[in-house]
Formats: structure tokens, sequence, C-alpha cells
């Protein structure tokens, strides 16, 4: 026989105002299998909560409803309660009495009846609960990074510095991703390598994170506290214990400066064995397998001259793919961004005539350290551009295209003007068609005013259509709106400002991870105001671009907030799994997996019982959405804590008076 | 009505904007408040250089609601349907669509139909094509017509009267 | 494997560029596919769009059931045509309130608009390309037109606008210059190459019409190009027959050679001179001719 007890908040005024506490509170005392029924004004506080623990041990209580505010509110608090006091924090059930009933309604009638019907509801769900025994996770205190460009640097030096050991898997040779190849960032123009550098050096120097580069992430299994990553380390022909990055090798190289350098995106040239830029962290030669002659044909020449130049004899051509198996905690995902592809930007001239850029490939043209010495010069014939004309928003608020904003388009195209004046002298025309100058940011502003007070600028509020390439130069058509004239430009280079886009990176993420992405591709976070770091399994957190494009101190945030949300799991032993799972009766299961498809968080699996296949919820991850119990066509999933037999009550209870 | 155009003193035309919207979805065209004033379509108008047609600024007149300043206008006539715009604007918005409903409500209006429209749209309603079959010039200077060269007789319809009351039940109907 | 489709060479290219219908028909018959008359078709609408596009619509919808209800596939060669049939289908097809409507009023001449016609709306480039197919077109080859230098005139109607679907891609388009690659002859690529010819813009503004003529020719002059290809009547009209107009209403100093595609095709395949219209061509044509031996 239960025994029940009901607890009556007046809540100040929020509720006793709408409410006859007192008629409530002896109306329950009425009801079937309760046993005491007690009001007070704030039962929240201390006081409060002592009238429900007396009660409990007085009257030998087994199962407590409070009829009060929201559970979000306080049902932690009187959980809390019940389990200091020897009950099991499950049999605490809260009808919410103010949000639910004395807030929206101004008849005392009417909502004292209401919250008589709420308090009958909770208690006939009372009598059937049950005590739940939530599992309990062991944690892995590892974690594993994967991307290695500024967002994951930052999140592995965050969870390194509290003292987990992180794992930062990189496909590249380097870790810096984008930021190093970027010349200076806006709006104070630092340059970007000089302060990328000392973290780069940071990651690879500490005795926590254990950097993983030229290797990629095969597959992950487990969950949140106990993943198991398998990591494919690519064979780089290069010993990096004995490779000192002297480069003599790549000197020697007999394909040096024929091989496109993915780097400088093309326009630069490397050797078969190559550093990928000179501050590459680690400082390790790799030798590409896809162009070099020794490992494509089988010889180079009368022996490859790399491995005769390395005096440290570093250089291993029968060196193979490793395979590391990692146990780690939690992931975090910082795989980056990509530029939209030329395919979409053709009628912009791109792919076209080879005077058309991406501010990428501007960006590596007048870096200093970019394959020209930061000299800017007409890819078709390595002249000096008279005019340089920027266009805005290619491929970005496009509905056939990429339907949002890169949001770093515009403060980019107005760097880059800067950097045009700064290092290209004053006589270069630059001309820049654009629809809105987004500068939202701090300093962005007072930084588009300074280049509004650039010399010999002409800024076109307005979209070309197309770019016409001439055997002479090129043609840009744009109908300034706020002039109402129609513009003709004839410019040396056109600088295109590309949509942004998911890496693959980020899609091979998104595939072995099974993480969600939103509409425009980028890994979707769980709620976009209040976890904009969490992706929708738990253990799994997104960092920088992966989730959406963003300039780089919105990316550093993010991803010092995705390792804290990190951090909060690895910082415990043990993690609290949801008490709220869902649980096959393995007997009435067909294995039809309808549960499976609609499973939100992959959380459930089939498993072979006496020859059968039957579904299997893990209960670690399943969030208790209730949406397998639902789905069940043979009734075989129930939930706990929200079992039928436990709802029925409380809908029936609807009726009675 | 509390919204006033200061220069035309006109306000906005509700019923036709409506109508106008409803074609537009009829005729699957992407509703034209997602304009967002790019100029791209206007960039790129094959009319533009030489007749000054502004197919942006159309789409923002007629967000606006204001039909008559267009309808009035000599420039809706000037669209060279080269479908530039259609295929080319960010918001999918269709400038040369928004012209033809223009041009369909000022000749429903009663606004005159400039150029040579008229005759062949009698010639079609009297015959079914837009012209006559024409004698035309070789460069041997000899004048021929479809039967010397060889060709069958043209294609028409073949029973006019009923094809004439056809289209006159149809010409009368709006989108 | 013989084809038959229902000709609808629409009104512009039957009462007066015959030479369009006389290469097409010469050409088709090469190949051994059958052009059916069926002798009921009216114009397609789209002159008179501007005035009344339900009317258009009703016009186009009406060429469609006919062919349909003869079973056949129709072969619109001009542009213009192929367009709007292509968009009343495209709008007829999505939208059942407007099908009905217009059904309704089709009854009463016999016909009716199927949801998804199942006759295809095919463009020359169409035929040849994809019914035909390069590797015939090439081994069909008798004359090869080495060393001629061909631009290509795409037109704006038969790539936009692409979402209801067109015979080639809107900013890319290339299956012209690859018929033209197998007759033997030489593509020319130009930076105006998508640059419309200015025909629509006859009713009411001539003079600008001719002045979009003769920009696009001068441009070509100066690019040294042979003969310029186009398969449309109405573009075919302006760069052929109002080429000397159009040379006087922007002094330009051009005088190109312009043919249709199906013209230079057949002059590949070594069909005859006066089957295949070269006789009704202004354009001065000889000078294509005595370059193919």
């Amino acid at each position: 026989m239960p025994r029940i007890g009901v607890f009556i908040c007046h809540c100040g005024v929020n509720i006793a105002q709408n409410v006859n506490v007192e008629e409530v509170k002896r109306y329950a005392e009425r009801l079937k299998d309760v046993v005491v029924s007690r009001d007070y004004k704030y039962l929240c506080s201390n006081t409060g909560c002592g009238i429900i623990k007396e009660a409990i041990k007085e009257y030998k209580l087994d199962g407590v409803v409070v009829a009060a505010c929201s559970p979000r509110m306080h049902e932690h608090t009187f959980q809390r309660v019940a389990e200091e006091s020897g009950l099991n924090k499950y049999k605490v059930e809260v009808a919410n009495i103010r949000e639910q009933c004395s807030w929206v309604h101004s008849s005392r009638d009417e909502a004292t009846s209401k919250a008589k019907t709420l308090v009958r509801m909770a208690v006939a769900k009372a009598r059937l609960a049950e005590d739940l025994k939530p599992a309990r996770i062991k944690i892995t205190r590892e974690a594993l990074v994967i991307g290695g460009g500024v967002a994951g640097i930052q999140s592995a030096l965050d969870l390194a510095n509290e003292g987990f050991k992180v794992h930062l898997v990189e496909r590249e040779p380097s870790i810096g991703g984008r930021m190093a190849q970027l010349d200076k960032t806006f709006p104070t123009l630092d340059c970007a390598s000089c302060i990328l550098t000392p973290k780069m050096m940071e990651a690879a120097n500490h005795p926590n994170i254990d950097l993983l580069v030229y290797s990629e992430v095969e597959s992950v299994k487990g969950s949140v506290g106990d993943y198991t990553v398998r990591v494919k380390k690519k064979p780089r022909y290069v010993d990096p214990g004995k490779c000192t990055g002297c480069g003599d090798c790549a000197s020697a190289c007999r394909l040096k400066n024929k091989v496109k350098n993915e780097f400088d995106l093309g326009l630069g040239r490397r050797g078969a064995v190559y550093v990928p830029f000179p501050q590459a962290v680690p400082l390790k030669y790799v030798i590409d397998d896809k162009t070099c002659l020794y490992l494509t044909k089988g010889r180079c020449g009368d022996e490859p001259l790399c491995m005769k130049a390395c005096k440290q004899g570093a250089i291993d051509f029968k060196q193979k793919e490793e395979i590391v198996d990692l146990r780690v905690g939690v992931i975090i995902v910082a795989t980056g961004y990509d530029l939209i592809d030329k395919v979409g930007l053709y009628e912009l001239g791109y792919g076209r005539s080879p005077d058309v850029i991406t501010t990428l490939e501007f960006e590596r043209l007048i870096n200093s350290s970019g394959p020209t010495r930061g000299e800017v010069l007409r890819p078709s014939n390595n002249e000096k551009p008279g005019s340089i004309t920027f266009i805005l928003c290619a491929g970005s608020r496009d509905k056939r295209l990429c339907e949002w904003c890169c949001r770093v388009g515009c403060m980019t195209a107005l760097k880059q003007v800067y950097l045009i004046r700064e290092k290209l002298g004053d006589t270069v025309e630059v001309n820049v068609c654009y629809t809105d100058i987004r500068s939202y940011g701090k300093g962005y502003e007072e930084f588009y005013r300074r280049i509004r007070g650039v010399d010999n600028v002409n800024m076109f509020r307005g979209r070309p259509s197309e770019v016409r390439v001439k055997p002479d130069g090129l043609i840009v058509n744009v109908f300034d709106t706020l002039s109402d004239k129609l513009f003709e430009i004839k410019t040396d280079l056109v600088v295109l400002v590309p949509a942004i886009v998911p890496s693959t990176g980020t899609l091979d993420a998104a595939r072995t991870l099974r993480l969600s992405r939103s509409n425009d591709g980028f890994l979707m976070e769980a709620h976009p105001k209040l976890r904009p770091m969490d992706s929708f399994l738990s253990g799994v957190f997104i960092a920088g671009c992966c989730q959406g494009p963003k300039d780089i101190q919105d990316t550093v945030a993010h991803a010092s907030g995705a390792a804290s949300r990190a951090a909060w799991i690895l910082s415990s032993d043990t993690l609290e799994a949801l008490p709220y799972t869902a649980v096959v009766n393995e007997d009435l299961c067909s294995g039809c997996k309808t549960c499976l498809l609609v499973c939100p968080y992959q959380a459930i699996e089939t498993v072979m019982k006496d020859n059968k296949l039957r579904a299997r919820v893990n209960s670690t991850l399943c969030q208790g959405c209730g949406c397998c119990v639902v789905a069940c066509p043979a009734k075989a999933i129930y939930q706990l804590g929200f079992k039928d037999e436990q709802i029925k009550p409380m809908i029936t209870g609807l009726k009675e008076e | 009505m509390t919204v006033t155009d200061l220069t035309s003193m006109a306000s906005p035309q509700i019923t036709l904007k409506r109508e106008l919207d409803e074609r537009l979805l009829r005729i699957k065209v992407e509703a034209l408040e997602y304009c967002y004033q790019c100029g791209k379509c206007t960039s790129g108008c094959e009319a533009h250089r030489l007749l000054e047609l502004e197919p942006h600024r159309v789409a923002l007149l007629l967000s606006r609601g204001l039909f008559d300043e267009l309808i009035n206008s000599d420039i809706i006539w000037t669209c060279m349907s080269c479908f530039k715009c259609r295929e080319r604007c960010p918001q999918m918005v269709a400038p040369v669509e928004l012209l033809y409903a223009l041009k369909n409500i000022a000749v429903a209006k009663g606004k005159q139909i400039p150029g040579r429209y008229t005759p062949m749209l009698q010639s079609i309603i009297s015959t079914g094509l837009i012209q006559g079959e024409q004698q035309v010039l070789t460069r041997k200077q000899q004048t021929v017509k479809r039967e010397d060269l060889g060709l069958p007789s043209l294609q028409k319809p073949r029973d006019i009267s009923r094809f004439q009351s056809a289209i006159m039940q149809i010409a009368t109907d709006k989108i | 494997m013989s084809k038959r489709y229902a000709l609808y060479p629409g009104c512009l290219a039957s009462t007066e560029q015959y030479a369009y219908e006389l290469s097409v028909r010469e050409v088709s018959s090469f190949f051994n596919i059958e052009l059916v008359n069926l002798d009921d078709f009216s114009c397609c609408g789209e002159p008179i769009k501007s005035i009344n596009q339900l009317l258009t619509l009703y016009l186009s919808a009406r060429n469609i059931s006919i062919a349909e209800k003869s079973n056949l596939d129709v072969y619109a060669p001009c542009a213009m045509c192929h367009l709007a049939l292509s968009e009343a289908a495209f709008i007829l097809d999505s939208d059942n309130d407007l099908r009905c409507r217009v059904n309704k009023v089709l009854s009463s001449e016999g016909l009716e608009y199927h949801y998804k016609h199942k006759s295809r709306i095919l463009h020359t480039v169409d035929v040849l390309y994809d019914d035909i197919g390069l590797e015939k077109l090439k081994n069909s080859v008798r004359k090869p037109l080495t060393g001629l230098k061909v631009a290509a005139h795409y037109g704006c109607h038969l790539i936009r606008p692409s979402e209801i679907g067109r015979p080639d891609n809107p900013e890319n388009p290339s299956k012209i210059e690859s018929i033209i690659q197998v007759t033997g002859a030489e593509p020319v690529y130009y930076p105006e190459r998508l640059d419309c010819c200015g025909a629509p813009l006859l009713p009411t503004r001539q003079e600008s019409a001719l002045t979009k003529t003769g920009e696009k020719l001068q441009a070509l002059h100066e690019g040294a190009v042979d003969v310029l290809v186009d398969v449309c009547p109405w573009c075919h009209k302006m760069f052929d027959e109002q080429q000397v107009k159009a040379k006087e209403t922007v002094a330009g100093g051009f005088n190109i050679p312009v043919l249709y595609l199906t013209q230079l095709v057949g002059l590949a395949l070594g069909l005859k001179h006066d089957r295949l219209g070269l006789d009704l061509n202004q354009s001065p044509v000889e000078k294509v001719i005595s370059k193919v031996k």
C-alpha cells in the first residue's frame, strides 16, 4: 500500500493569490493512499524542505507529491530532500500549479479546481512510482580533439592545462589550419602566424598533449566517458625521431618546385618531400606518396636524392601506416571549413580566367612568406595589377548556392584593401562591390571607417552579374544602387569573397561520429542559443567553424567553451546516466529496427538472442526522448519513469471527481 | 491607408499586389519580397545599358505596392526577355516575370499597346500565326515562298472558328 | 532505328525563315528521322506573352496536346517556341487549378493537356546531341570543315531559365561547340558568348534591337571568326537578315557569314546547298562555302 505525502506551496502570493491552497490541501488529504497533506509559504526554503523531511520520517512515506512551481525550477531541490531522507529521489512527483495554473487563470474557482485536478493526477502517478537507479558511467579522463586548426589547438590547450591528457589528431602534416594561411587578422592587423605559432608550439610541447599529425580518425565506438577511437597514422616515409627539419632533402628533391603546394592553394610549388610551410609544427618533413617518383614508379633516378642528402638518415621508404587505438572520455570536433566549390562561381570568372582569385588565394599572394614573397602579380602575365576589384558575397546569401552569410567576408575584404594600400602603394586602384558591409564585432565598425578613409578606393553598393574575360583584362559591370548608376570597371585582378562551406573533414567527422548537420551542412548544435558547443551526442562537442562560419575571436571563444563543457565530464570519476531511459522487452521485440531508425541519439543497437534479432537500448547514450517507445509497432519498448501503466492513471485521473 | 509616397502621392495598391502575388505563386516564381536589392539583375540586364531598365527597382516599387508609376511608363516594355535576371538572382526573384505581369496588367487596364504587338495578336486570332506566309528574296534575287522551295504546306489551326472561340474564352480570364 | 517527331517549326520559321525548316528537314532525313506534319499547330504564344500570358500558356498547351494526341514527341527547332512549350508544361504540371481551367477550354477543341505530358519537347540541340549523338554525327561527316573557325550563338531562350529544364547549361553551355567539333571545324570561344541577339525588342524598339545585334557582331568581327552559327530563327533573323542594318546602326565593320547549326552540319554531311537553304541566307555565306571542299 503506497504511503504518499502531498505538499502544497503558496509561493508567496504567486500561487496563493489565485489558488485556494487550504482547499487543495484538504482535498488532497482525502485522496486514496495519501496519508499526510501539508502546505507552506515557500516549500523550497530550508524550513519548507524541513517540513517535507519530517513528514517523510514521521509518516514513513514512500512517495512524495509537491504541488508548486515548474519542475524546471525546484524538482532537483525536492529530489535532494527525498534522497537525504532515505527515499529514492525518483519517487518525487511535481505538480506545476504555478506556471500551468495560478499564473494563467484569473478565476479563483477555476484555478483552484484545476489545481486539485493536477494534484490528483500527480498522486495517481506517484502511486506507481518506482525506485530508479541510474547507471554510473566510468569516465576515461582523456580527450580526443579532431582537427588541429586554431579551434582544435585552443580546446586541446584548455583541457591540457586543466590536467587532462589530450590526443590532437590532424590530417595535414602540420597543425595550424586556415589561420596559418592568413597574413594579417582584422581588426587589429595582428600577423596571424605571429599570434598562432606560439600556441602551436605550446600544443606541440605540452606534456599532456599527444600530437598525431598526418593522421585521421577511422572509427569511433562506445559512448560518453568511454569511447574507443581508431586513428590511422599515414606513413610519412620520414622518421620523425631522426628528422631535424633542416630541409636538405627538399633542396635535393628531383621534383623540387614541380608539385602544386596545397598550403598555397596551388599558387606555390614544392617538391615531393616537403613541409607544408616554413613554420610548420612539427617541423618534420613528409613525402607525398602521390607524386614521389620512388613511391609511384618504384625508382627515382639511380637513387632517391633525398636519401642521399639527408645526413640523419631519416628517409624511410619502408614506413607503413600505423594504427593507434585510443580510449577517451570525450571528443571535440574542430574540423573547420572550406571555400565554395568553383563551379558555383563560374559566371564570376573563377575557373575561366586565372586573374579571378578568392580572398584566401589573395591572402597567400600578399603574405610575405607566401609563394610570391608578398608580391601581388596577375597570374595571367605576372605583371603588377593597376586595378584590383573585390566582389563580395560570391555564392553567399544565395538561395541557389549557399543561403547563409559567411560572416567574415566583409571584414576580410576590408582588411585586404588595407593590405593592398600598405604593401602595394597608392597607385593601385581598388574597387569593392558589396551588398552590405557587416562590421558587427568589437572594433569592426571603427575599422570600416578607417578603410573608408583610404585613398583611391571605390566602394560600389551593388552586385555584379558576371565578370567578362577579355584578352587584355577583366570587365566588371556593377549597378551602384546608392547612386543609381551603372559602372563599368576595367580591372586587372578580381578577388572574390567566396561562400564558406563545411570542410570535407567536417563531413567525414559527421559520418564517422554520426553527428547531425544543420540545413547549411555544418554540424548541428544542441541548442543554437544555450548550447552552441554541444552536439546531440553526449560527450561529443563541436568547436569552431565546423559548427558554422565565424571569425577567429569567436572560434577561440567557441573552442574554449567546448573544452569547458568537455572538462565538466572529465572532472568526475563517474557520470550519472539519465534514469528515464528506454528499455526493450526482448520477448516482445521482433527485430524490425523501427526504433533504431527513429532514435536521434543512435542509442539503440541490435543483438542476437535465441537466434533472433532484438533491439537493445544503450542506457548511457539514451536521452529519454521517448521516440522509440512511440514508434515501436509491437509496443515492446517502455520508458522507465514514464511507463504506460504510470501515465494511464494520470489520464483517467482527469475525469475523476 | 497610412502610407503615402510623397513624390507621386500614391498609396500602395493592395488588391493589385495580391493579384500579382497569386500570379507569381501560380507560375512558380519566388515572392518578390525576398529581394534584398543587391542589384545583380540590373548589373547584368541586357536592356539596361541601352534603355535604362532597372529590374531591381521594379521589384522594389512593386513590394511597396506602387504599380501605377510602372504601368503608366514605357520602361516596362523595354525588357529583352533574356532571363538573365531570373537565372542569377540570389533570392530567386524574377524581375522578368514581374515585368510580364505589369505589361499584362497595363493591357488589361486599357493602356495603349506599344509597337507592333497588336497586328501580331490580331493575326494569331484570325489565322493562328503571327503573320502570313512571306515572300523572301534569294541570293539570286528570286522571290520564293514555301511551295517554291519544296516545303509542305503551312501548318496552322484546321478549325479556325473553334480555335477563335477558345482563345476568346481564355483571353478574358486571369492567371 | 527510325525516329518520328511532330515537327513544330513555329511562326517565324514556317512563314519567313525557310532556310531553317529546309535544313532541319534535310539533316533529319539524312539520319532517317521522320518529321510528321500535324496540320493543326498554332503560334506558341511567346511573342505576345507581354500582352496576355494566360493566352500564351493556352496556345503552348494546345500545341503540346496536339502532339500528344498523335503520340509523338515535339521537335521545336525554334528556341523561343521551345521555351514557351517547356515553360507551359512546367507551370501547368505544378498548378492543378490552372491546368483544369486550361483543359476546360482545350476540351472545346477536343484536346487535353495531360499532367506530366508524355511527349518530349525537343530542340535541334537535343536532337543532334542526344538523339543522333556525337558519335554518329562524327562518323557521318563526308566533308570535314577543317580549318573553319566557328563561333556559336546559343541565344537566351535555349539555356535560360534553367530551373524549368533547358537543353544546355546556362553559364557554361557546350553542346553546340561539341557538335561543331565533330564536323571538323574549330569552335571559337569569345567573351560575349552569352549575350542576347536583341530580337524580343523588335516589336517596340527596333533600333535598340539592332544595336544589340550589331554590338555582338562587332565583337565577333574583332575576334576573327569565320562563321557564326545559331539555333533560333529569331536570332538568325537578327544576325543574318538584319546584319546590314545592324552594321549601320552601330557603324560597325563586320561582314560575317551566319549559318543555322543545321546548315553547318548539313555542309559537313555533304548535303546539297540548295536543299539546305543556303541561297536564302542574306549574310555572305559564299565565304564559308568556298572554304568547304
